[in-house]
Order: C-alpha cells, then sequence, then structure tokens
C-alpha cells in the first residue's frame, strides 16, 4: 500500500519541481543574455570614452559626409594608373615634372597638404566632386582643366617660367592631374558637401587683424622653418623644404593665398606643420596679415596701373593688393626670379 | 519540529544536503558561454583576413620578385630621385637618361659605395651633388639588386650587376675612402667621354687643433670625454647618439641648453658645465665635419615599413606629419634648427621622441612635443629602428682609413 502511494505522492511534488526548473532555466538563460549586454554595454562605454574627443570634434556639423580618399597601394596597374601616378608626381614634384610651366619654387602639395589628401587644407578630393563651377574670379562656368590653369598662373607663378604661361588647353599635365584627382574622389559622391573641403572659413576676431601683431606671432612660430625673410630654407642639396612664403620665389599677387582670409584659415588648421590648431585664431589672421602684406610676384592680369588693377580684381577681396605699406605700395612686383 | 518525532533509521547515511546553484552563477556562466563564442568566431574571422592579407602579400612578393630591386629603389632612391627617375630640377640629378646609369656597370656601383659630395652636370643641368654613401647600410647583394634595377629602367636595359661585381668594386673602394668629389673625380676616373664637368673647389677645413683632439679622446679631466660615449669617430652607441656630420650650430646649441639646464641630462649636464664656450665652439665645428660611416643598426624590433611609413609620409589619420618633412629629404636634417636624423642610433631616437612626448603632457605645445605626444611607443620604435637603416648625411670629410 505504502508503493503505490509513494509515486502518487512524487508526482505531483516532481512536476513542481520541473515547473521550478524550466522557470530557473528561464531566468538563468535572461539573466546571462542580460548580463552580457550589460558587460558589453560598460565595455563599449569605456572603450568609446577615450574617442569621444575626438570624434565629437570631427562629427558632421551641418550635414556634410565625411569621406576618406583611398590609400596610394590602390592606384591600379597599366595605362590609367600610370596617369594617376604621373598626376600624383606632378602634384608633389611640380617643378620638375611640369618645369616649362612653373615660375617660382612651390609645389602643388606646398598648400594642397599630404598631395591634396589633407581636410580643411583644399583636398583634391572635395576640388573633383565640385567642379564644373562658376567662379566669380573669371565670371564664367569653370572645368577643372580652367580651374588647374589658374593654379598654374598664379600660385605656380606660371608667368616667370621658361614658357611663360600654364600649360596650353588641352596638354597632358592636366589629364593626368585631373586622373589623380578622379581617382583621390574614388567613391565621393558628385556635388556632396564633404567634411573638410576647401579651406576653413576662420571667424572674424573682435581687433581684426593687424600685419606687426602678426610679424611678433612669425618670429616666434614659423620663422624657425620659414626663415626670417619668409624665403623657406632647403636642405643640402638645394631642394626645398620649407616653401618661400614671399618674394619672387613664391605665389603671385592673383593667386587666392593672397587673401588673408584664405591664408588665416590655412594657417589656423595646418601651420606650424604638425601643431595644426595650436595657434589662437587673432594669431593666425595676424600671421596671414604680416605674410600676405610682402611683396611677391606681380598679378599676371594687370594692364594698366596697380591701382586700376586693385579696383578691376581686388576690389572685394581681403587683400594688402595695391595698399602702401612702409612707403611702398604693394602689387608693383618682384624682380623675376632667375 | 516534525523531525524530533521520527524514528531513528538504522541505515541512515549522513549526507550534505544538495543545494541548488544559485542564479547568479548560472547568469555568469552563461554570459562567459556567449562572450566564449564571439571572440572564438571573431578570432576566425579575423584569421580569415589575416589570411587573404597574406595572400595578398604574397603576391606582392612575386611581383617584386618579378623585378628584384623595385622595392629597394622605392625604398632606397625615391624619395630623393623620385619614383619616376625625373630627380628634382635644381636639386638631385636624374635617372632617367642619365649617361652615368648606361655606363660601365661599376660606375653605378662605385657611386652607390661612395656616396658624391661635390658639384655634378647630368645632362646639361648643374647641381650641388650630395648623396649619401650606401656602403654601410646595404650588403653586396641589395646593392646588386638596386644597380641591376636602375639600369634596366633608365638606362635602356643595359646589363645586370651581379653581387661579385659589388664585392670587387667594395675591395676597390676601401682603397678610396670618402665620397666621389662631384662629376669631376668621376669623369677623371671611370668615364673620360662624360660630359664637361663643373671643377671641385675643396672648402677649407681646418684641420683639428690638438687640444680639442685631446678633449675628444680624454675630456677636461674628471669628466667623460666625448668618445667614451659617442665614440671615437662619434657613431654614436646605445642611447649615446651619433653625433658626427650634425651642423655645427644645432650641436653649438645642444651644449649650451645642456650647460644651461634648458636641455635635461644626468650624463650630458656635467660635461657641458665642464667645457668653456670656446671648447663647446671647436667641438661643435669639429663632429659637424666628420663624415663618419653608420653605425647604427636596428635594435628595438619595430616595425621597419612602418617607420618608413612615417618617415616618408606619416599618418594623416592621426595627425603625424611625415619626418622629412622637416627633417629633409632622407632625414639629413635642414640647418639650422633641424638635425640630421638619419643614421642616428635607435635607442636614443626612441628615448627623444619619448622625452618630447613627457614635455607635451607636461604642457608643451612645441613642434617635436605637439607631434611626439601623437606617436606610440610601437611608432616610436619602428621610426627610430627605420632610420637606423639610412645612410649617415653625406657631407663633411670622411675619418682616416686606417682607423677602420
Amino acid at each position: 500500500m505504502n508503493h503505490p502511494e509513494e509515486p502518487a505522492e512524487a508526482e505531483p511534488l516532481s512536476d513542481l519541481k520541473k515547473g521550478q526548473n524550466t522557470s530557473r532555466g528561464i531566468y538563468a538563460i535572461a539573466g546571462g543574455v542580460m548580463l552580457f549586454a550589460f558587460g558589453a554595454l560598460v565595455a563599449g562605454v569605456i572603450h568609446s570614452h577615450g574617442e569621444q574627443a575626438d570624434t565629437s570634434k570631427s562629427a558632421p556639423a551641418d550635414g556634410k559626409i565625411a569621406f576618406t580618399p583611398p590609400p596610394e597601394s590602390k592606384i591600379p596597374d597599366g595605362p590609367g594608373g600610370d596617369s594617376i601616378r604621373h598626376g600624383m608626381a606632378i602634384f608633389r614634384n611640380t617643378g620638375t615634372e611640369a618645369a616649362q610651366y612653373v615660375g617660382n619654387g612651390l609645389t602643388c602639395s606646398n598648400c594642397h597638404l599630404d598631395a591634396g589628401r589633407k581636410p580643411l587644407s583644399a583636398p583634391m578630393w572635395s576640388a573633383w566632386v565640385s567642379y564644373p563651377q562658376y567662379r566669380s574670379k573669371n565670371k564664367k562656368m569653370n572645368s577643372m582643366e580652367d580651374r588647374l590653369n589658374g593654379c598654374f598662373s598664379y600660385s605656380m607663378n606660371g608667368q616667370g617660367s621658361p614658357s611663360g604661361g600654364p600649360p596650353p588647353k588641352g596638354d597632358p599635365i592636366y589629364t593626368d592631374l585631373e586622373a589623380y584627382f578622379h581617382w583621390l574622389a574614388t567613391g565621393a559622391a558628385t556635388g556632396a558637401k564633404l567634411e573638410g573641403a576647401g579651406f576653413l572659413k576662420l571667424k572674424k576676431t573682435p581687433l581684426g587683424y593687424d600685419r606687426l601683431r602678426g610679424q611678433v606671432v612669425y618670429q616666434q612660430h614659423c620663422a624657425e622653418c620659414h626663415a626670417d625673410d619668409g624665403q623657406g630654407r632647403t636642405d643640402l642639396n638645394s631642394r626645398s623644404i620649407f616653401p618661400p612664403l614671399w618674394g619672387p620665389h613664391s605665389y603671385n599677387w592673383g593667386a587666392g593665398m593672397t587673401q588673408v582670409n584664405n591664408a588665416a584659415g590655412f594657417i589656423k588648421v595646418n601651420m606650424p606643420l604638425g601643431a595644426g590648431n595650436t595657434l589662437t585664431d587673432q594669431q593666425a589672421w595676424d600671421v596671414a596679415a604680416w605674410i600676405d602684406s610682402q611683396e611677391r610676384p606681380k598679378d599676371p592680369r594687370q594692364k594698366g596701373s596697380v591701382a586700376d588693377n586693385a579696383k578691376a580684381f581686388h576690389n572685394k577681396e581681403q587683400s594688402f593688393y595695391g595698399k602702401t605699406v612702409d612707403g611702398h605700395l604693394l602689387g608693383t612686383g618682384t624682380p623675376p626670379a632667375h | 519540529m516534525s523531525d524530533d518525532r521520527r524514528p531513528v533509521d538504522e541505515r541512515f547515511e549522513p549526507y550534505e544536503p544538495r543545494r541548488r546553484v544559485p542564479l547568479p552563477v548560472y547568469w555568469i556562466a552563461i554570459a562567459l558561454a556567449i562572450w566564449g563564442t564571439l571572440t572564438l568566431w571573431r578570432d576566425a574571422h579575423a584569421g580569415f583576413i589575416a589570411g587573404r592579407q597574406r595572400g595578398d602579400e604574397a603576391a606582392a612578393d612575386t611581383r617584386r620578385a618579378a623585378a628584384p630591386g623595385a622595392d629597394l629603389f622605392l625604398a632606397r632612391c625615391s624619395s630623393c630621385h623620385q619614383p619616376d627617375g625625373s630627380g628634382i630640377a635644381g636639386a638631385v640629378p636624374p635617372l632617367a637618361g642619365s649617361p652615368l646609369v648606361k655606363a660601365d656597370p661599376s660606375v653605378v656601383v662605385r657611386i652607390l659605395l661612395r656616396g658624391i659630395d661635390g658639384p655634378i652636370t647630368v645632362a646639361g643641368q648643374h647641381f650641388d651633388g650630395h648623396m649619401p654613401s650606401f656602403a654601410s647600410v646595404l650588403d653586396d647583394d641589395q646593392l646588386a639588386r638596386i644597380a641591376t634595377y636602375v639600369r634596366a629602367r633608365f638606362g635602356d636595359n643595359a646589363s645586370a650587376v651581379s653581387p661579385s661585381d659589388v664585392a670587387a668594386a667594395r675591395a676597390w673602394a676601401a682603397g678610396h675612402p670618402g665620397p666621389w668629389r662631384g662629376g669631376d673625380e668621376i669623369r677623371a676616373a671611370l668615364m673620360p667621354l662624360l660630359e664637361p664637368q663643373p671643377a671641385y673647389v675643396a672648402s677649407l677645413i681646418a684641420a683639428p687643433d690638438p687640444s680639442i683632439l685631446a678633449l675628444v679622446q680624454h675630456g677636461t679631466g674628471g669628466g667623460w670625454s666625448c668618445a667614451s660615449c659617442h665614440g671615437d669617430l662619434g657613431e654614436g652607441h646605445g642611447d649615446a647618439p651619433r653625433i658626427a656630420g650634425l651642423s655645427s650650430p644645432y650641436l653649438l646649441a645642444q651644449l649650451r641648453a645642456f650647460a644651461g639646464g634648458a636641455r635635461t641630462s644626468d650624463a650630458m649636464a656635467p660635461v657641458a658645465t665642464s667645457l668653456a664656450d670656446a671648447q663647446k665652439i671647436a667641438l661643435a665645428s669639429y663632429y659637424s665635419q666628420l663624415a663618419t660611416p653608420s653605425a647604427s643598426v636596428p635594435a628595438l624590433q619595430g616595425a621597419l615599413d612602418r617607420g618608413e611609413a612615417l618617415a616618408l609620409d606619416g599618418d594623416s589619420a592621426k595627425g603625424i606629419p611625415a619626418c622629412f618633412s622637416c627633417h629633409g629629404s632622407s632625414g639629413f636634417g635642414v640647418a639650422p634648427a633641424f638635425p640630421p636624423i638619419a643614421a642616428q642610433q635607435p635607442a636614443y631616437t626612441a628615448g627623444r621622441l619619448a622625452g618630447f612626448a613627457r614635455q607635451a603632457k607636461q604642457g608643451s605645445h612645441a613642434l617635436m612635443p605637439s607631434v611626439a605626444a601623437r606617436l606610440d611607443d610601437a611608432d616610436r620604435r619602428a621610426i627610430a629602428d627605420y632610420l637606423a637603416t639610412l645612410p649617415p648625411v653625406p657631407t663633411g670629410t670622411a675619418p682616416p682609413a686606417e682607423q677602420h
């Protein structure tokens, strides 16, 4: 009698146990998953905390798209790749690869740092997706070739080159440079507002800019590399390491960099090289004014007097062109470089 | 209470009541299991990607093997002569179309071994030639591969060069120490039909004062001598830097900084303090004129390809500019503020970079602290080891041959 009773008694007990075990199992699994999720969350927070400062700084402010150009190792083989590589060689070593059309001691990559890759130093991947473009500078629709023609005319001072001007229309120099830009912009959307495009538009300061305050900044932060006289420095083979900022071997009065606002935006982010964003906005404005209030090769567009040319081309610019500084009328130009 | 009423069971065996495993133990076990599975899966995935990368590298190796010397040319020659061999107008002669490249194979090899320090005319263009000697940093096989590649690519498929050719040229160069004195000496010794070359004008280097040589070898009495740490010829050792061939203004500025405390070093402070200023000037001048072969070798297990990338191109993602963008082509320095960094002792370079990073932590916004702060330990070792593989700055006076 006892025997049959026992299972009868045990059965409801084991049912209860089973029920308890099932719910315990569910609690165990759910708890385990939640613990893992919580752990992953904590680890994620700790991990991202270190990068927080950077990501918040580079977060797209006004719906601009982040973009990174492909690495050099991804340049394809074959004739297309050769054109890209030659474009890159022209960009880095302009005075040799386009010797006929360069009238100063600069290369493209002196201002478009990192061979045209660095954000906020007018990178070429952002330029590529913004052309053709209407430019008030020459009041017409500009193709990329037109734009490059302008670079050679002004920033590279084509008037002082062996050929006396920029490369002629259709020159392979343009094609190869464009091949390089096109490749750099691989994956960028046409016409997109890319993060890091152009130069920084530096906000005006209450004090405005002052060239003599800038002279002090220059001596402290720039002269070690670009020399007191702004003529840059070379290595023992006379190869230019730090580019000349004014004088006969620098950009001429038609270049965009003669506008103090452009130079200030470039300097703020990129200079001193390797220690960008260490100057205050005020220092960047002032030192840009010091650099851009020095004489340099004349504006190739000048037909009449400096005053006429100032009215025709420099009217709306923040520029020292046509102003008299220390008794010297800026814009008269430097003697041709040897 | 009810237990008390139970009869004593004779067969009773004492036992530990089975306690249920607490739920948190299950939680932890399950969480760990999920984490373990995920990690295993990720590792397997990484292994798959690494395998693919190894495949890519093998393909790159095959490509390199197809043109032996191409990788060496890119690493050793292209930063000055450019990847396409076009050189730099007014600064570095072109290889493409150069008669020296097409000539007898011994010409290229002997130039690679001795370097050039004097004016040279190539294809009608005049250059103030300063090319380093690769004798102390590349072996016969590497030099043979570079010479073969350069001659094939830029010299109209000129004949190959073998390691034994290089060995023979090395034996010859041992009797001809120091760099070629410009194109003039090359023309006279090797290529009488070369275009007319500018005359070499020896720069007037005063023989060092015997008192300075005594200072170098024996010190000021009490203090260490220069040679006891920096070597007989300023080649450096361990964390004592190579000082041969550094510019005189730079060396003088450092000696004065050690003496004044602006640059701290337990080893250098007492030495620099004990030197009179005139002695500092003379020592700076003496060491700036020494063209000592490199005695530096990679010693820090740094990744050489990472070091090369940082030196030539920097790392824009980390905001690190190329070393050479300020320290000049191949790290030969830009006077007066940027010293040569090529052929520097790796322990010194890495230590100096770490020191700059400390200055940044203490609030310095100066150039080198700003840059060094973005380098981690692996980057510092990579740069230091890479720079140790470079040839020394090609200027100054060769040490007497018998000292080696």
